[in-house]
């Protein structure tokens, strides 16, 4: 057996954990900058009216959802500093709300109104709110100072399970300083600002882009700074006071940095990047642009920080610190301190590749994807969507397009499916809607292909690449979709459709987009040389006749027909027959 | 680009094809209808997408204030206004 790999011990400077509460520390040298920057020492007048809004309240786990990035901590650093947990949500659709309300005594005000405060304490009785008021002030002396208290719960964090229930995961305190303090090691923040590309509900955002500055003493900002050109100007207003920016973001911001910023002359001390894997060449087209080193961490909800890499040194992964994997198998199993159970092996349902001292990441074994690097689960979409009456199966496909987005083949009844553009557009809105009440817009299958049965491969599964053909026509647009073939007696049928984006539609009438009859004719032949591979070389037309016009978005059969000297075929809809002839086409005699 | 083409019909081409919009037509974009959220059902990662589009398209460029940007985004008749306003090609 060859042996784990277990990443080197690290060193600390510059940098106070948790326990010590560093925000409520005088931090040295200060900068000024402008109002949407956090800073710990603007945090502790913001803590007090949280606390002094929480003292008559119930006690526990509440529920925090705030894109601001001030107002977030200072209501997370309040509950912490009074002995309680956030729930942290990762959107604010009902839905997702009214499954986690449940679970939390409540959910927190955007504002700690001290009007709020006051009414409460009159109506509560004074004996309720004195026992309150002392909790709390037993629990602000500490926030996980010994080992007990460090084992507490600090967070609730919300992802997708892979089999399509969302799952819950608490982090205590130990776990969060465990990996703050490997970051630290790592990337320390030392006369550095952070500017945060990425959500704080979820783990990699709260660790990055705001708790391991709270514990560097170090300003940061998030929220509107995922756009582009606020991220420069913050990263600008970083660097006229004297700092170095760390950029926290994501594949979804890095892929599509606009090459106009001109950030090469800020000085941005390093990029962080999590999510998902970015592509070699975005990683080394946004180090030339940002001036900076891309440092990918790849990790989960679960696990936090597993491993990191710096694509332009090599695509091989490194452990983390104190993070112990095993490779042997090519399920990546691992143990480490960021863990709920640091002593247990942990199965990560990623596949992957031992090479040296580091790994190469395989894929997922399991049916989540990752869309603009949040966890989807394909089994939750297809779940959700075969609760609606006209759905009667569906199957999501991650197609592997530049853009992320998934598809979804769906089968639904005969009298159900949309034969034209406007009753295809309609079905997919309604879909989307139906959706949309359970998942997050970037969830939402983009490319939809509507069937009367999901087609089996021989083994009688659903695989991969049976379904990937129903969405050939995006890789190339002079195609129809594909949406099935059937053999009846001595002809084949095959079920297609005019995709609006067809390279052909425009340009014969003004206004009015058609396919052109010979594009027809091309799709005979393309689909004759398909199902009768003999069939090669061309010989000619006949008996043509272009019987009614075929417009983006319509539903039709084509059936083909062997004759001895080639095919005979015909396009037809619920409309009619659109175009019928012969194709003389050689037959190859191997 | 071409010229005679009406600006809101070139901008819609350029939304469809750069976020594969593959079930919708110029005619289903309404000029005042919202983008994103209900209306057409773009996101951030869309927001994203077509600020690259605009520079690459028209050269323009969006402001460092998010409010501006999601202003600009907020229909077709507003993307339309920053162009006219800011294009350089």
């Amino acid at each position: 057996m060859t042996r784990p790999i277990i990443g080197a011990p690290t060193t600390r400077d510059g940098y106070l954990c948790m326990a010590d509460r560093p925000w409520r520390q005088a931090w040295p040298d200060a900068r000024h900058l402008p109002t949407r920057w956090c800073h710990s020492r603007d945090l502790g007048r913001r803590i007090d009216a949280w606390l002094a809004w929480l003292a008559p309240r119930p006690h526990g786990r509440w529920l925090l959802l705030d894109p601001d990035p001030i107002t977030f901590t200072a209501a997370l650093l309040a509950l912490w500093e009074s002995g309680q947990s956030a729930l942290l949500p990762g959107d604010d659709r009902p839905a997702t709300l009214a499954r986690l309300m449940p679970l939390v005594v409540g959910r927190l005000p955007a504002e700690p109104s001290p009007e709020d405060t006051q009414d409460l304490s009159a109506r509560d009785s004074l004996a309720t709110t004195q026992r309150e008021t002392d909790r709390n002030s037993a629990g602000a002396t500490v926030v996980a100072a010994d080992s007990e208290a460090a084992e507490k719960e600090a967070v609730v964090l919300c992802t997708s399970g892979s089999t399509g229930q969302p799952s819950l995961e608490p982090k205590c305190f130990r776990q969060l300083d465990e990996e703050l303090e490997r970051h630290a090691a790592l990337w320390p923040l030392a006369q550095t600002a952070v500017v945060c590309q990425v959500s704080h509900q979820h783990i990699y955002g709260l660790l990055a882009g705001i708790l391991a500055p709270l514990c560097h003493g170090a300003p940061f900002c998030g929220d509107d700074s995922r756009f582009p050109e606020v991220m420069a100007q913050r990263v600008s207003e970083a660097t006229s006071v004297g700092l170095d920016a760390c950029l926290v973001a994501s594949p979804a911001q890095l892929s599509r940095l606009p090459q106009h910023l001109a950030l090469h002359h800020q000085r941005i001390a390093r990029v962080l990047c999590s999510g998902a894997p970015l592509s070699r060449d975005d990683a080394i087209r946004c180090e030339r642009l940002l001036d900076s080193p891309v440092i990918e961490i790849y990790g989960s909800t679960e696990t936090g920080g597993i491993a990191h890499r710096r694509q332009s040194s090599g695509d091989l992964w490194t452990p983390f610190p104190g993070v112990e994997l095993d490779l042997n198998d090519s399920a990546l199993k691992l143990r480490s301190p960021f863990l709920a159970r640091p002593e247990q092996w942990w199965d990560q349902a990623d596949r992957v590749e031992r090479q040296g001292e580091g790994f190469r990441l395989l894929g997922r074994r399991d049916r989540l994807a990752k869309i603009g690097g949040k966890r989807v689960s394909l089994t939750a979409l297809e779940q959700r969507l075969c609760q609606h009456e006209v759905v009667q199966d569906a199957r999501c496909v991650d197609l592997d397009l530049r853009d992320g987005r998934l598809g979804v083949v769906l089968a639904v009844a005969g009298d159900a499916l949309p034969q034209q553009h406007e009753a295809r557009k309609r079905l997919i809105s309604t879909l989307r809607e139906h959706l949309a009440s359970e998942h997050e817009p970037s969830a939402i299958p983009r490319y939809w292909r509507f069937v009367e049965s999901l087609p089996l491969n021989p083994q009688g599964k659903h695989d991969h690449a049976t379904l990937r053909r129903f969405f050939d026509d995006l890789d190339d647009d002079r195609l129809p979709r594909w949406l099935g073939a059937v053999d009846v007696d001595d002809e084949q049928r095959i079920t297609l459709e005019v995709p609006e984006r067809l390279r052909y539609l425009e340009g014969h009438f003004e206004g009015f987009a058609l396919v052109p009859g010979v594009v027809l004719v091309q799709w005979a032949i393309h689909h004759a040389r398909e199902r009768y591979p003999a069939l090669c070389a061309f010989r000619g037309v006949d008996r043509l006749k272009f019987q009614k016009v075929l417009r983006p978005g319509q539903r039709l059969t084509l059936t083909l027909k062997r004759r001895t000297d080639g095919i005979a075929f015909s396009f037809d809809s619920p409309k009619g027959r659109h175009a019928g002839g012969r194709v003389r086409l050689e037959a190859r005699h191997d | 680009m071409n010229q005679s083409v009406p600006l809101s019909l070139d901008l819609k081409h350029m939304i469809i094809d750069t976020l594969e919009l593959e079930d919708v037509t110029p005619e289903d974009i309404d000029d005042h209808a919202p983008l994103f959220g209900e209306g057409l059902g773009l996101d951030s990662i869309d927001a994203l997408e077509l600020g690259l589009a605009l520079q690459k398209r028209y050269g323009v460029t969006l402001d460092a204030e998010a409010e501006d940007t999601r202003r600009h985004f907020a229909s077709l008749a507003a993307l339309q206004a920053l162009v006219e306003e800011r294009r350089v090609n």
